[in-house]
């Protein structure tokens, strides 16, 4: 992008050097455009700001998204000082979480993981449902794939069921789980480039390398802190859990390194 | 699944009923774990207003918006928090918001869940945040607490709203799930 093309001789300068710049500004869109899809935050709105995986808000382009135990309520904020109602949808039992991604969202139920078209964005568009076994399952996606946890438990129907499943989201009309991977008791999860983490309640956090999905590897585990949800941004973690909220740099995502910890106090 | 929808369906005609929430299975023994509710005053349950730094208590959602790290406190409200340098986060103020539990941002609108609400606050200055826009009782009460094989005792509509459950031991628990 930043070496200048050869320059095109012949006859027609002048349409040539329009060609270029127009090659110019296709391969800044693209890169831009590829940029945005490795991100870790991938907000897609420029003015809104990052939640966690286990989020029943969300803001997006134009709106507001809220989850309800049962469906889905969309909000328009053009003027964001002034939410206007927008459409509700039907979801079922039991929706839990609400992940933002490039154009659409994914939804995590205690039974399934929906897929919405955000083209009209306060009218979400279903396209797709993955079901799974009954459990608690946030949803994070990024390029191909988006992943899952399931957990059992008390407050997850009983199951006994904890796992990271791998969708294959290529195909958002056609989720497929292509890999799953057994966990002990994950609560929420973050995605940046080839670095996944999972919090896993009371047993730690772990840092996975996701750079092939059917063999992701564990790098590191903690096991001497208790992890609810993360926010990976700017190569920094955000960690909360019921001891405080920790943070650390993934400059070098095989060796975090703690950075601070708001204690919670007595 | 069918099954569980309609046996859902079943007990949601219970609920109706009879004011408690039935689990179809049977009802957990004597040393299940008992909740009670904590309600919310009708009264109280829309003052937002803004505090110094609070201590952190019960940290829940977590959000990021450019330097800002916000914490939400379950059930009362959000830490702003001036996360400039993470090595060296600063509580700048405390945000009271009954029953809070959902946060988002656009722009400098904070969107956030108030009881039975949605507020959008201005949060431009954290030290002094506005109510711009209230969305009346966009959410249900919540009759039960979320875990499950348990006892509680049965809510009163009439005390409050209930804003969240606490795992305690009850005198009175007759409704379970």
């Amino acid at each position: 992008m930043k070496k200048p093309l050869p320059f095109g001789g012949g006859v027609g300068v002048g349409y040539c050097r329009m060609k270029q710049i127009l090659y110019y500004f296709l391969v800044l869109a693209t890169l831009l455009s590829c940029e945005k899809g490795s991100s870790s935050a991938d907000s897609i709105s420029p003015g809104s700001g990052t939640g966690g995986s286990t989020a029943r808000f969300t803001v997006a382009n134009n709106a507001l998204y809220v989850v309800t135990n049962t469906s889905l309520q969309a909000y328009d904020i053009t003027r964001s000082g002034n939410p206007r109602i927008g459409s509700k949808t039907n979801i079922g039992v039991g929706v839990e979480t609400i992940f933002p991604y490039r154009n659409n969202l994914f939804i995590g139920t205690q039974t399934a993981m929906y897929i919405f078209d955000l083209g009209i964005p306060d009218q979400p568009r279903r396209l797709s449902v993955y079901n799974h076994f009954q459990s608690c399952d946030p949803v994070v996606a990024q390029g191909n794939y988006a992943y899952v946890t399931l957990r059992g438990g008390t407050n997850c129907r009983n199951t006994s069921l904890n796992t990271l499943d791998v969708i294959d989201i290529s195909n958002l009309s056609k989720p497929q789980v292509i890999a799953s991977y057994p966990m002990k008791n994950p609560h929420g999860l973050g995605i940046d480039g080839t670095v996944l983490f999972v919090t896993e309640g009371d047993f730690g956090l772990r840092v996975l390398d996701v750079t092939n999905p059917l063999l992701i590897k564990q790098t590191q585990f903690f096991q001497d802190i208790k992890a609810y949800d993360v926010i990976p941004t700017q190569k920094r973690l955000i960690v909360t859990g019921p001891d405080g909220i920790y943070q650390y740099s993934y400059a070098d995502p095989t060796k975090l390194q703690l950075l601070s910890k708001l204690t919670v106090e007595p | 699944m069918t099954i569980r929808t309609s046996t859902l369906v079943a007990t949601g005609l219970l609920a109706a009923l009879t004011g408690c929430y039935y689990y179809v299975p049977d009802p957990p023994n004597s040393k299940a774990d008992t909740y009670r509710p904590v309600y919310l005053a009708f009264a109280d349950a829309r003052l937002v207003q803004t505090l110094g730094p609070q201590p952190l208590k019960m940290p829940g959602k977590i959000y990021v918006k450019d330097n800002f790290l916000l914490i939400n406190e379950v059930g009362r409200g959000i830490h702003v928090v001036d996360n400039r340098d993470p090595a060296k986060p600063v509580k700048l103020s405390f945000i009271s918001i009954p029953g809070n539990r959902e946060l988002a941002i656009k722009d400098s609108i904070l969107y956030a869940d108030n009881a039975l609400d949605i507020v959008a606050l201005n949060i431009a200055d954290p030290r002094n945040v506005t109510l711009v826009k209230r969305l009346e009782n966009t959410f249900s009460p919540t009759d039960f607490p979320d875990a499950r094989n348990i006892r509680f005792e049965c809510p009163d509509p009439d005390k409050g709203i209930v804003i969240r459950w606490e795992k305690t031991a009850v005198a009175q628990a007759d409704c379970y799930r």
